[in-house]
């Protein structure tokens, strides 16, 4: 349980930059996109995205919405587009591995 | 939980952190909000998604203070972060408190014994002049046996006992750089898995 917590912690953070590579988005959009597929208390994106933004990943522009207050959106810095490239690769690599092991399969033959 | 407990007990929880800083943090929960009942959620629903505001504060205020500790790595914000990161269950406080706790033991008794020795010393001075002090304290050997041999050998002690204090300072100045130094260490450790 303890082992979850922290990977997801580490995934939630690849998550959030692919998405943003995608497009810029506001917190709401990435919480809920993120809680489709990952169980998590919601809540805890949000220090997740401050803190990346005090570590340069991503700037932060307020929008003007028609249904309510402006939204904060979030946009991917160059440092945050390598910073997701490697962290893919990372990914991809490990889940790769892990692959191998418990389906015994070799993709790269 | 609706919204307004929830954001009260957010702003109550983060407690002494920069106005600034607490107004951003609480304007994205605020703007969840409003986004959440625009898609037709009640403020429960949202609150109970979003999770305990007591929790969400304490991670926080951890980031805040391993901020604060990097950029101005004082007494003061280590020791902030420190506990930021107890309380958030990062620190292994029962062997860590163990371990300190003896060390501190020896470093008191060092000082009990070095301030021992001083206080031996000058008795041992005084207990040349002074006949009326002999009585009371039996001495492990003749002091008035060589007057001048007696006198020198309590002065020695004396400095031998301050010079022992002076030492005992040294080793508590590092003692505490050390104690520092593994905290400052944790604390990379914790932000950089975190």
């Amino acid at each position: 349980m303890q082992l979850n917590i922290q990977f997801k912690k580490g995934v939630l953070e690849l998550c959030v930059l692919a998405m943003l590579d995608e497009k810029d988005c506001y917190g709401y959009e990435l919480v809920n996109e993120i809680s489709k597929n990952i169980l998590i208390s919601e809540g805890t994106i949000y220090p997740l995205l401050r803190r990346l933004k005090e570590e340069g990943y991503f700037t932060t522009y307020l929008q003007e919405s028609q249904e309510g207050p402006p939204r904060k959106y979030y946009k991917l810095t160059d440092l945050g587009k390598e910073t997701k490239d490697s962290l893919i690769k990372e990914w991809d690599f490990f889940v790769n591995g892990v692959n191998n092991i418990i389906r015994g399969e070799d993709l790269n033959e | 939980m609706n919204k307004a407990e929830f954001i009260n007990t957010l702003e109550t929880s983060l407690g002494n952190i920069p106005v600034e800083e607490k107004k951003d943090i609480l304007y994205d929960y605020e703007e969840h909000f409003s986004i959440g009942l625009e898609n037709n959620k009640t403020e429960d629903e949202i609150a109970e998604a979003l999770g305990n505001p007591r929790i969400l504060a304490k991670q926080f205020k951890a980031d805040y203070a391993f901020k604060q500790a990097e950029n101005n790595a004082s007494t003061n914000n280590i020791i902030k972060a420190v506990i930021a990161g107890i309380g958030l269950g990062l620190f292994n406080l029962i062997f860590l408190s163990g371990i300190f706790l003896s060390l501190i033991a020896v470093l008191i008794s060092l000082f009990v014994s070095a301030f021992a020795v001083v206080l031996s010393g000058i008795i041992l001075f005084l207990g040349n002049f002074i006949i009326s002090i002999t009585p009371y304290i039996s001495l492990p050997f003749n002091v008035y046996a060589n007057p001048v041999g007696a006198i020198l050998f309590s002065v020695g002690i004396i400095c031998l006992g301050l010079l022992f204090f002076i030492g005992d300072c040294y080793i508590s100045k590092y003692f505490y750089k050390a104690t520092l130094s593994y905290l400052k260490w944790n604390l990379k450790i914790i932000k950089n898995s975190n």
